[in-house]
Parts: C-alpha cells; sequence; structure tokens
C-alpha cells in the first residue's frame, strides 16, 4: 500500500486557523492500512483539534467524513451534497488522494494532514516497510524476489558494497543489507550462478523519462 | 477531601471481570455525583481505543480513568497490555495541545479478586492528587442536565451511538 | 608526449607496487594539492585522490589528479557514482584521459548521509560493476553506453575496490572475480588490521586463480592512536580491527602511540609481501601523508624501481 504518515499537529493548526469550520476528510484505503487517514485516525485528528480550539477559546466546528478511496471520482463525487457547508477540508488522504480532491472542487482549499511517504507492506501491526519504488522495470525476478532498487541504500545490481556488515546496511544498523539477503536466498535456491553475470543499468527512463507518467488504456474507458 | 466539592467530572473505564456486580456497586457514586461521574465498563479493558477517551474528554471529564484487571491475569491474554498501549498514545494526543497527560490516568488494579468498582473509585477520588478543570470549563456556558438511569447508556463510545441511518455524511 | 601509466608499467614489470592515498583539500587552494603530491614523490609509484570520501565535500579528484599530473606523479583518479549519473560519468572519463590521467578507481561510493551533504540525492545510476564494465568498453571497444563510437578511447589502468572483511564473506571473492570479468585490472582493499582474514580471502582467490588475472594490491592504514582505532572500529563501515591490535594500542602512552601504529603498519606491510598472490600494498595514511616517506622506507621498499 501507499504509506503516510500524519504532520506534526503544529503544522496542521497553523494551516486550517483561519478556518471555522472544517471537513475533516479521511481514506478507508492504504492509509487507513497504515493507520494513518483511515476513519479512527480522522476521528482523533478531529477529537484533538475541536479540544484544542476551545482551548485557545476559538471557534471550530469539525465534522469527521471517510471516503472509501480518496483517488477515485466515484468516491469524491459524494462530497459534492456536503463541500458547501465547510470553509475548507482537511484531507487524511495520500498526496494522490488530496489532489484529486482538489481537482474536483477547485475552490475550495483543500489541506494536506499527511505527508505520504513509500509503497510498502505491513511488516507486523504497526510497522510498515518499503519494498517498492516505482521504478516502472520490475526485475524482481533476477533478485531473488528482494527488490535492490529499494532495500538497497545505494541501488545496486552487483553488490553487496563493501560497507555491508553483520548482514545490515552501513547507513542503518537496522537496515538488512539487501544483498545479504539476496545472496543468501539465492544460496538457498542454488541458484547463485544468477549473479555472474554483471547486471545491466536501469532504464530510469521507465521512471523519470517522460515527466510525470500516465497508463492509457482504451479498453477500460467507458 | 469531599469529592462533592471539587466540582470535577470523572470518567472510569474499566474491565468487567474486576467487579461482576459493577452495574449495581456503581450506583452510590452515580447517586451522589450524578453526572459528574461515568461509568463505562468494558467486556475486556483490550477494547479499549484511544478514540474512547478522548471523546471522554471532549464530552466534560476531568480526568479519565482505565482501569485494568493486573499484568498476566487478562482473560484474553493481552488486553490489558494494548490498553496500556491505548491510553500511552491517547496521552501523547492529548499532550500535543497542550493538555496534561496525567489527565488520562492507567490503573493496574493490584490483585484479583478485586474490590467492588465502588471502593476501587472512592479510593482514586479519594486520593490528593489534584487535576485541573478543563481549560475551557469557564469558557463555556454548558450545564449538564440531569438524565434519568434509563436514559444513561453505557455507551463506552463516549456518544449515544447513531443508528446507522441516521449517522451524518456516512457511506453506507 | 603522451604520459603512461607508471603504476601499470611497475606491476607488469614484477615489482612489488606501492601507491598512496592523498586526501584533496576542504577548498580552493591548489598548494595544498601539490604540497601533498610532493611529499610523497619518489617514495610511491602512484597517489590515488579520494573523490568526496564520506560524502564530504572536497576539492574533486579530478582537479587534484591534474595538478599532482603537472607535479610529475602518476595519479589514480577515483570515481564514486553516488555524486553523478551516467552521462556525467563516461563524461568525466574522457576529460580525465585528456588531461593525461592514466589510472581509474571504479567505486559506488559511501552513502551521501555520513558526509556533509545528508540532504542531498545519492545518484547511483551505475553500480561500480556497470561503471567498470562501461570504463573497459569506453577504451577497448570505443564507445560508450548505448554503443555509440567514441572519436578517440580513453587511455586508462582500470581498477575497483574490495573488502575482504565485509560480508557476506563466502561472497567477496565471487564478487572480485565477478569485478575482473567485468573489467578490473587492479583491486586496491581496505586496509588490513586482521592478518589472518586477509590470508584467508587470498587463499580463497587463489583457489580461483584470480591472482594470475587481477593485480592485488593490499591496503594498510597506520593508526595514530588507540582512539583512533577505537572509532575506526565502530563507526567505520567494512572495517575490521581485531582485540590484540586494539590492545597493542591501548597498552602503551598516548605519545608512544603514533609509533606503536607505525610499527603495526610496516609489519602489516612486510606480511602482505610474503603473501602469494598479492602484488603491492595501497597505504591510506589519512590526513598523515607525511608518516608514508617513513612507512616505506622501514618496509624496505625505497627507493623505488626504475620503471
Amino acid at each position: 500500500m501507499i504509506t503516510a504518515e500524519r504532520k506534526p499537529l503544529a503544522e496542521i493548526k497553523e494551516s486550517i486557523a483561519s478556518y471555522r469550520k472544517l471537513l475533516i476528510l479521511g481514506c478507508g484505503s492504504c492509509v487507513a492500512e497504515c493507520a494513518s487517514g483511515g476513519e479512527k485516525e480522522t476521528a482523533l485528528l478531529a477529537s484533538q483539534l475541536r479540544m484544542d480550539a476551545r482551548r485557545e477559546g476559538r471557534s471550530l466546528e469539525a465534522k469527521e467524513m471517510t471516503l472509501d478511496r480518496q483517488c477515485v471520482y466515484q468516491f469524491i463525487d459524494q462530497l459534492a451534497a456536503v463541500i458547501g457547508d465547510y470553509d475548507a477540508v482537511l484531507s487524511l488522504g495520500c498526496g494522490a488522494g488530496v489532489q484529486a480532491v482538489a481537482e474536483v472542487f477547485p475552490r475550495t482549499h483543500v489541506i494536506p494532514a499527511l505527508n505520504t511517504t513509500f509503497l510498502g507492506q505491513t511488516k507486523q501491526p504497526g510497522l510498515w516497510l518499503e519494498n517498492c519504488r516505482g521504478c516502472g522495470d520490475c526485475k524482481l525476478d533476477s533478485f531473488a524476489d528482494i527488490c535492490p532498487v529499494t532495500r538497497c541504500s545505494k541501488g545496486l545490481f552487483n553488490g553487496p558494497c563493501g560497507g555491508s556488515k553483520n548482514e545490515k546496511c552501513e547507513v542503518d544498523p537496522d537496515t538488512p543489507c539487501a544483498w545479504q539477503l539476496i545472496v543468501t536466498r539465492l544460496e538457498e535456491r542454488g541458484k547463485l550462478s544468477n549473479l555472474e553475470k554483471v547486471h545491466p543499468p536501469a532504464r530510469w527512463s521507465k521512471k523519470e523519462g517522460r515527466g510525470p507518467r500516465k497508463i492509457a488504456r482504451e479498453d477500460q474507458r467507458t | 477531601m469531599n469529592i462533592k466539592e471539587d466540582g470535577l467530572s470523572h470518567a472510569f473505564f474499566f474491565c468487567q471481570q474486576l467487579d461482576s456486580a459493577q452495574d449495581l456497586n456503581r450506583r452510590s457514586l452515580e447517586k451522589e455525583l450524578g453526572l459528574r461521574i461515568r461509568f463505562f465498563p468494558l467486556p475486556c479493558s483490550g477494547r479499549i481505543e484511544s478514540l474512547h477517551l478522548l471523546r471522554a474528554l471532549e464530552n466534560g471529564a476531568d480526568k479519565v480513568y482505565i482501569i485494568t484487571c493486573p499484568e498476566g491475569a487478562c482473560r484474553h491474554q493481552e488486553g490489558n497490555t494494548r490498553a496500556k498501549k491505548r491510553a500511552a498514545f491517547a496521552q501523547r494526543l492529548i499532550s500535543e495541545f497542550g493538555l496534561e497527560p496525567d489527565r488520562l490516568e492507567f490503573v493496574e488494579a493490584p490483585a484479583l479478586p478485586s474490590p467492588s468498582i465502588d471502593r476501587v473509585a472512592r479510593d482514586l477520588l479519594a486520593r490528593e492528587i489534584r487535576i485541573a478543570p478543563l481549560p475551557w470549563a469557564g469558557k463555556e456556558k454548558k450545564v449538564p442536565k440531569e438524565i434519568s438511569r434509563k436514559e444513561r447508556r453505557d455507551d463506552y463510545r463516549g456518544e449515544k451511538a447513531p443508528r446507522r441511518d441516521q449517522r451524518e455524511h456516512r457511506l453506507l | 608526449m603522451n604520459p603512461e601509466s607508471r603504476l601499470k608499467r611497475v606491476l607488469f614489470a614484477g615489482h612489488f607496487a606501492v601507491t598512496a592515498e592523498c586526501g584533496p583539500p576542504k577548498g580552493a587552494d591548489p598548494d595544498l594539492v601539490r604540497k601533498k603530491g610532493n611529499l610523497l614523490k619518489g617514495y610511491v609509484d602512484s597517489v590515488n585522490v579520494t573523490d568526496n570520501q564520506t560524502g564530504v565535500v572536497r576539492l574533486c579528484s579530478l582537479a587534484a589528479c591534474a595538478l599532482l599530473r603537472e607535479e610529475g606523479l602518476d595519479p589514480v583518479l577515483q570515481m564514486v557514482t553516488r555524486d553523478r549519473n551516467r552521462i556525467a560519468l563516461q563524461s568525466d572519463v574522457l576529460g580525465a584521459s585528456a588531461l593525461g590521467i592514466r589510472n581509474l578507481l571504479c567505486l559506488s561510493g559511501d552513502h551521501q548521509s555520513f558526509g556533509n551533504q545528508a540532504d542531498a540525492k545519492g545518484v547511483f545510476d551505475l553500480d561500480s560493476i556497470q561503471f567498470l564494465r562501461a570504463v573497459r568498453e569506453m577504451r577497448d571497444g570505443r564507445h560508450i553506453l548505448g554503443g555509440e563510437e567514441l572519436s578517440r578511447g580513453p587511455d586508462l589502468f582500470i581498477g575497483a575496490a574490495e573488502n575482504p572483511f565485509a560480508d557476506p564473506f563466502f561472497y567477496r571473492v565471487l564478487r572480485l572475480e565477478k569485478k575482473t570479468a567485468a573489467g578490473a585490472e587492479f583491486i586496491q582493499t581496505q586496509c588490513t588490521y586482521n592478518l589472518p582474514k586477509f590470508k584467508e580471502w587470498m587463499a580463497r582467490v587463489r583457489e580461483r586463480g584470480l591472482e594470475k588475472k587481477v593485480f592485488i594490491l593490499g591496503g594498510v592504514t597506520p593508526l595514530k592512536s588507540a582512539r583512533m582505532a577505537e572509532y575506526m572500529a565502530k563507526n567505520v563501515a567494512g572495517m575490521d580491527i581485531p582485540g590484540e591490535v586494539l590492545g597493542r594500542m591501548k597498552a602503551v602512552s598516548p605519545k608512544q602511540q603514533r609509533a606503536e601504529g607505525l610499527k603495526i603498519c610496516v609489519e602489516t606491510i612486510q606480511a602482505l609481501r610474503q603473501i602469494q598472490g598479492v602484488r603491492g600494498v595501497h597505504i591510506m595514511a589519512i590526513e598523515w601523508e607525511e608518516a608514508v616517506p617513513e612507512l616505506v622506507k622501514e618496509a624496505g621498499l625505497w627507493p623505488r624501481p626504475e620503471a
């Protein structure tokens, strides 16, 4: 999923300072999975902001609402009926969601409450790890299903580097060395010979070659 | 210290396992303090969510207690550990905007069988530790109306739960 | 007059080579580079210049190598892939050759988080092995990545680094083999304090006949103090300093620690000379280049041979 983390409360407060009626908008997909922007977190943030306003003697009406997804028009359209009641929308969607909502309601101030971070998996409840960088040229099959672009701090395709020690990356002692993992797994599978050839340089054009990317599928269009 | 006179409101979230006769035992304090005391029995303290604690504060509790079974004695193994983490998380959330974290107090019952909830609550209220009223208490002219016992809901989510079709802005 | 690689000549002539490292200054003064170069002149066959080592901004390796070239030294240009994409890397390779630099060491580089520009983007468009291969193709195939022809290829003796002390140990020899196959002609290793481990690595290297395919130079660094030794053991990635070495440094008084550090270094160099397949030594006297002449002399490696 896409992961995100809530911005510091001080930063959020500053961005909503001039508003009296706010719609706190959560998203039921990725950010709910990583406990940053789902229904629960939306309710928590709304409660904090309301109490904070009371503490400061400010008037603030903050109502909560959660869309199944903030990045799909079908769900965003459900806001049309209510959005006029509010001065602004504080969105707990990922960057994609915030932008999509703002696109549908361009005259509404849509404020991000989260910092979108990475593509990752839930390792255990409360722990999410980055494992994909969306390079557009997946080569997991060459590396025993461990992504060197993402999990090697230097993105090496012919690793490890000289800083791998005790199976950890030189950059962070808590981070496993991806190449240690790859080499070990290939050895277990009896496929260490896969590493004999020099893996050629990445094709970054698949990621950055033409600016922001898009996927267009005629067969999917209505 | 006369608990009647300090004017503060208290909320008690507690595991039902501590006092199977809690419904009866808490009536004395409810009568004495009226709406200034709210009891929220839980099937297990692990059911508590940080949101319930924040809502309790929002609804006027100056002090919120979370009372769990002793370590190792949770009927559902980890309920009390979970409750502790969520109480700690809620404390962090309220200190983010300047509320004293000790408005939320996590209490682990020392042993089972526990004294009645009435005894537990009175002992906690009788301590000399004072908390200030909520900072917005004076700023609002809120006068809680008396409600009958029947109208009192043991709704620990901190609100009268709306019917599904009555919820504002919720999607079906 | 077309300069040649002295390092290459010395190695092919069968002599035990001596190279040393020169750290460029954190400033734009060329005289600081010339000074260090002249300290080393005559005591070493070639001088490596590091490339923004540990992600700290310094006078660039390419310029420093050009300055050393002017002083009559044979520089080894170190290039990391951390800071430049393939366009810049290949371009700099052409530039280096045009300036008369004849040795190149291809490295990935320390991660940018270690340096004084921690917010910089780490490029890593190529890794060290892809870079090795690209340079080899530029020189022998006269074309860049993608195949487009060069009007003139670079004239370079190509090397890489290897760390016998990093993990996974069993894979380090296979990696050396890979680097050799990709184009490395000489290797300089991470500095050695753990001789038994180094010997074990060399034994495995010889098992695969690699010492005949690539010139291996063992790295050494003289310890200035017990504190430095402890710092390196704890903080520098890929460093292996055994307890006895630390013990020797701590056993002497602070005033005597420099001398002890130099002594250990000389012993290490002499031990390296005895290991079959080791064709030279690479002295990385970080911020202590003045110690190099003494080390070379004490190790019996001075004067340098005619080549």
